[in-house]
């Protein structure tokens, strides 16, 4: 098992109150498997992410165990965590034109983790990010290092981050949305991309995008209102949904008549008691609003958070 | 490309300067010969017909008006800026015996309090909300109240005339004799402190309160929680990522800020009656002697231009987008 | 959520200052002991007669910064008043009307910024004659620059949005959507600007009046310092001390009081906007 997180809460207080943002969420990672997070924009996604490299604000509550390789991350120093950020975990953030630091250059943005965890020069970790940026298929890679972030197209930045990402060898990679805002042909080559790169990784794939996650993960996970509603392999999840949710996100697929969910996401801040989907739920029946679900294992491997789960 | 609609914008600027610097003296309510004698206004010298347009004609005021800006032209281009009334020689030759130690005090200004202005404004933007934070912030925002005047009147008083560590005034001991040139720096440098601590301490707070928000806005940036997810230090984050992006708006505004500095030169020039081009201006405007005004603010005017080219130049070449536009 | 913050501490301060400055130029008759033109023995030590003493041609010290107060704030206000309406106009006109009148607006705007406002100021007042009324024009010429050009850019941002756009496709008039729309939504950004303007008056004034261009009769803090300071030996001896200090003191008090409401109203307003303190003297 790569990273185990147990009884996970990520909470921060904003002017309007205290937002629930991870609340509360169980799950593993094998060693080698992709793993797909998918839920609407605002769902939480993106903190968990952020809460597993411990990249929050200070003034973030986070409760709950990470277990990555037999340490816990919550307990981490922030030293050690330095050490892990990059090296063991990598995250590659969504948006490379704002994640790109615009006045500096591109490969001395790969090159400096390079230098700071592997311990090479400054010649050696230049060479190195030359060929990160050679692996990711940037073409004429030893002068696209030399060049700032604006010279590059939307799929371009987005392979940088790729290269970055993985410049030190990471054996976990969170990918948060590394798809958005691209058009079809660009986002095939780079989930092909993000295919042949993790191969014998361990990945949490934060997306919204169900096309993307069924091309690269073994098991999906729909997260909504800060917990885990569903999850299972891929096979159950696309031909045996169990939760409404599910189901409407499936539906929403543009080969499924690209049928939206009707109602809008809750806040963070304020959940509906019992079901937190019930407002937003054809099939809810008086205890969905009296009663939270348990997530239960319905089939093997194939877990749901919900009062009226059937085939 | 770049480069070259700056510098043509800039001497269109310089033209005009020059023109408004030409037409000041005709455009006032006043007689603009009593303006090239240098008359108190309340008291006009009294004049014969005759003389008068002897005087005129000697000044060149008889000519139409284009043939005058002509010749003021012609006069700038071979270094002619007129005559001082008060001293009888060439405004040219006042100004430039005391440019070098202008130039020294407000350098020397200049480099420091951007400096610490830069670096005072990001320790406190790192420290945000903290108290050292906040109490820089306060100590800034009311030491940038006190004029340039006042600040040095109080350095002065104390430091001079108390405590007698550094003299009252002037640029250096007059009449001395020196050892060798390095007690003549050590005198000058003595000399400088306080004038130049005046500024700097009057000065500082523009460029630090630009630093500390424009550091605020860059520490929530993107790319500041993508350098932390790759393990860089704290330290090396503020060094190697942010300082660059932040700096962007000092330098944007460094001009203005300069700007600020040269017209403080003035006031502490005055202040500790230091020999350069600010104390100069003072005095020309006691005795009224308006054409070494006039010379004295087309070369300030001139000087702020060519900070502001400075600045300009600077940005393209922080900013590698700008550069590519 | 948070109790109260460094901006409001700063903010009350500022504005408690600001009320007792101009409760003392309001009431400046009352509470000055002398007619400040009024000659007694010159240069007297404070004494129960006169609390400052009494300079060179001696009139009462106290009751010249007293009435400093006036002509300082006088000045001031005006100038701020007039060079924001001003502004405020020119910045709507260029921001909405673009065309040949918005361009020429915004040249002279980048002219009048990158030339050395303050020198021009100081060499133009040289050539007029020394009172209120020269330092108010003149500050009020190069005052508005600033305003027009935030209250410009402002304007921009704001006609692009939908509600100016629909309002105009609803036939309202020009005149009727910058008087409705866009106004509101400067006013703020325009409030700001006003206070930053009257500190920075206060220190250019001040600046200018040290330098001898103050109205001789009218006497601001800066001119009762300005004759201080030609006066000999004052630092040497202890005379600073009281025809020195208490103007200086008073005007750093103001431009304090300024900067502090004007750092805790654009804290509130639009944290966007930064503060530029600072205007040379």
């Amino acid at each position: 098992m790569m990273m185990r997180i147990s009884d996970l809460k990520t909470h921060f207080p904003t002017p309007d109150g205290i937002v629930r943002a991870v609340d509360t969420i169980d799950l593993s990672i094998r060693d080698t498997e992709t793993f797909g997070l998918i839920g609407e924009t605002g769902c939480g996604k993106t903190v968990l992410g952020l809460t597993i490299m411990r990249l929050l604000h200070p003034a973030t509550t986070v409760e709950g165990e990470i277990i990555y390789k037999g340490q816990n991350l919550l307990e981490a120093s922030e030293a050690e965590m330095r050490t892990i950020r990059g090296r063991e975990i990598a995250i590659i953030l969504q948006n490379p034109t704002t994640s790109l630091n615009p006045v500096m250059k591109v490969g001395e943005q790969i090159a400096e983790a390079i230098r700071l965890h592997q311990g090479l020069n400054k010649k050696d970790a230049a060479a190195k990010a030359v060929e990160m940026l050679d692996a990711v298929r940037i073409p004429s890679p030893s002068q696209r290092a030399n060049e700032y972030p604006h010279e590059f197209s939307g799929g371009m930045k987005q392979r940088v981050m790729i290269a970055m990402g993985l410049a030190c060898n990471p054996s976990f990679i969170i990918a948060d949305e590394p798809t958005k805002g691209l058009d079809v042909t660009i986002k095939a080559q780079i989930v092909e991309l993000m295919r042949e790169m993790t191969e014998r990784k361990a990945m949490l794939l934060i997306t919204h995008d169900l096309s993307v996650a069924r091309e690269l993960c073994d098991r999906i996970a729909l997260m909504y209102a800060g917990e885990l509603v569903e999850y299972a392999p891929l096979k159950g999840i696309f031909e045996s949904p169990l939760h409404p949710y599910t189901r409407g996100f499936l539906g929403s697929l543009p080969e499924r008549g690209l049928v939206p969910i009707p109602g809008m996401s809750p806040s963070l801040i304020d959940f509906p008691d019992g079901c937190r989907f019930h407002p937003r739920c054809e099939h809810a029946t008086e205890v969905c609003r009296r009663e939270h679900p348990e997530l239960v294992e319905f089939n093997a491997g194939h877990f749901v958070r919900c009062h009226h789960a059937r085939s | 490309m770049h480069y070259i609609s700056k510098l043509t914008y800039y001497l269109v600027i310089i033209l005009i300067i020059l023109s408004i610097n030409f037409f000041l003296p005709r455009a006032m309510p006043g007689d603009p010969l009593a303006y090239v004698l240098g008359e108190n206004p309340d008291m006009p010298t009294r004049m014969t017909e005759e003389e008068r347009e002897m005087r005129l004609a000697e000044y060149g005021l008889d000519k139409p008006l284009l043939e005058q800006y002509l010749n003021y032209m012609v006069g700038l281009s071979r270094g002619d800026l007129g005559c001082s009334i008060y001293y009888n020689t060439p405004v040219m030759d006042e100004i430039l015996v005391r440019l070098k130690w202008t130039l020294l005090l407000t350098g020397t200004s200049t480099v420091i309090y951007m400096l610490l202005g830069i670096f005072l404004g990001a320790e406190s933007a790192w420290a945000r909300g903290k108290k050292k934070d906040t109490g820089s912030l306060i100590t800034i925002l009311t030491v940038s109240s006190f004029p340039t005047f006042f600040l040095g009147t109080l350095l002065a008083i104390f430091f001079a005339a108390n405590l007698d560590l550094f003299p009252l005034g002037g640029a250096r001991i007059i009449g001395a004799s020196y050892a060798n040139p390095f007690e003549k720096a050590l005198d000058i440098l003595h000399h400088l402190v306080l004038p130049a601590a005046t500024l700097i301490i009057a000065h500082i707070g523009g460029t630090y309160l630009l630093m500390r928000n424009s550091m605020l806005s860059v520490l929530g940036a993107d790319y500041i929680l993508s350098a932390r997810a790759k393990g860089l230090s704290e330290r090396y984050i503020m060094n190697r990522h942010a300082i660059k992006n932040a700096l962007l708006p000092v330098v944007t505004m460094a001009a203005l800020t300069v700007q600020f500095m040269i017209i403080g030169t003035i006031f502490v020039e005055k202040v500790f009656a230091y020999p350069g081009v600010g104390n100069l201006l003072y005095d020309s405007v006691l005795r009224r002697d308006y054409p070494l005004l006039q010379g004295i603010f087309l070369f300030i005017a001139i000087s702020v231009v060519i900070a502001n080219f400075i600045a300009d130049m600077t940005y393209l070449w922080l900013d590698p987008r700008v550069r590519d536009e | 959520m948070t109790g109260v913050t460094v901006k409001d501490v700063l903010g009350s301060l500022g504005l408690g200052i600001l009320v007792i400055l101009v409760a003392v130029s309001i009431f400046a008759p009352q509470i000055a002991p002398y007619d400040p033109h009024d000659t007694y023995k010159p240069m007297e030590h404070p004494s129960s007669e006169h609390l400052l003493g009494t300079n060179d041609v001696g009139n009462d010290i106290l009751s010249e910064v007293i009435y400093g107060t006036r002509v300082s704030l006088f000045i001031a206000f005006t100038v701020s008043i007039t060079a924001i309406v001003i502004g405020t106009a020119l910045g709507l006109i260029a921001g909405y009307s673009g065309g040949v009148l918005g361009f020429l607006i915004m040249r002279i705007v980048d002219i009048f910024l990158t030339i050395p406002r303050l020198v021009l100021i100081i060499v133009i007042a040289a050539f007029m004659p020394r009172s209120i009324w020269t330092i108010i024009v003149v500050f009020i010429i190069f005052g508005w620059v600033m305003t027009a050009r935030i209250v410009r850019s402002e304007v921009l941002t704001l006609r692009s949005q939908y509600y100016v756009e629909s309002a105009r496709m609803l036939g309202g008039s020009d005149l009727y959507i910058l008087w409705r729309h866009i106004l509101p939504n400067v006013i703020p950004l325009v409030v700001v600007q006003f206070i930053m303007e009257a500190s920075h008056v206060i220190i250019a004034e001040a600046g200018l009046s040290f330098l001898g261009l103050g109205d001789p009769v009218a006497r601001s803090w800066g001119t009762t310092f300005h004759y201080a300071f030609e006066c000999p030996n004052i630092i040497t001896s202890d005379v600073w001390m009281w025809w020195m200090l208490p103007p200086g003191l008073c005007i750093v008090a103001t431009v304090l009081g300024f900067t502090f409401v004007g750092y805790a109203l654009e804290e509130r307003l639009n944290p966007k906007l930064k503060t530029v303190v600072g205007m040379g003297v």
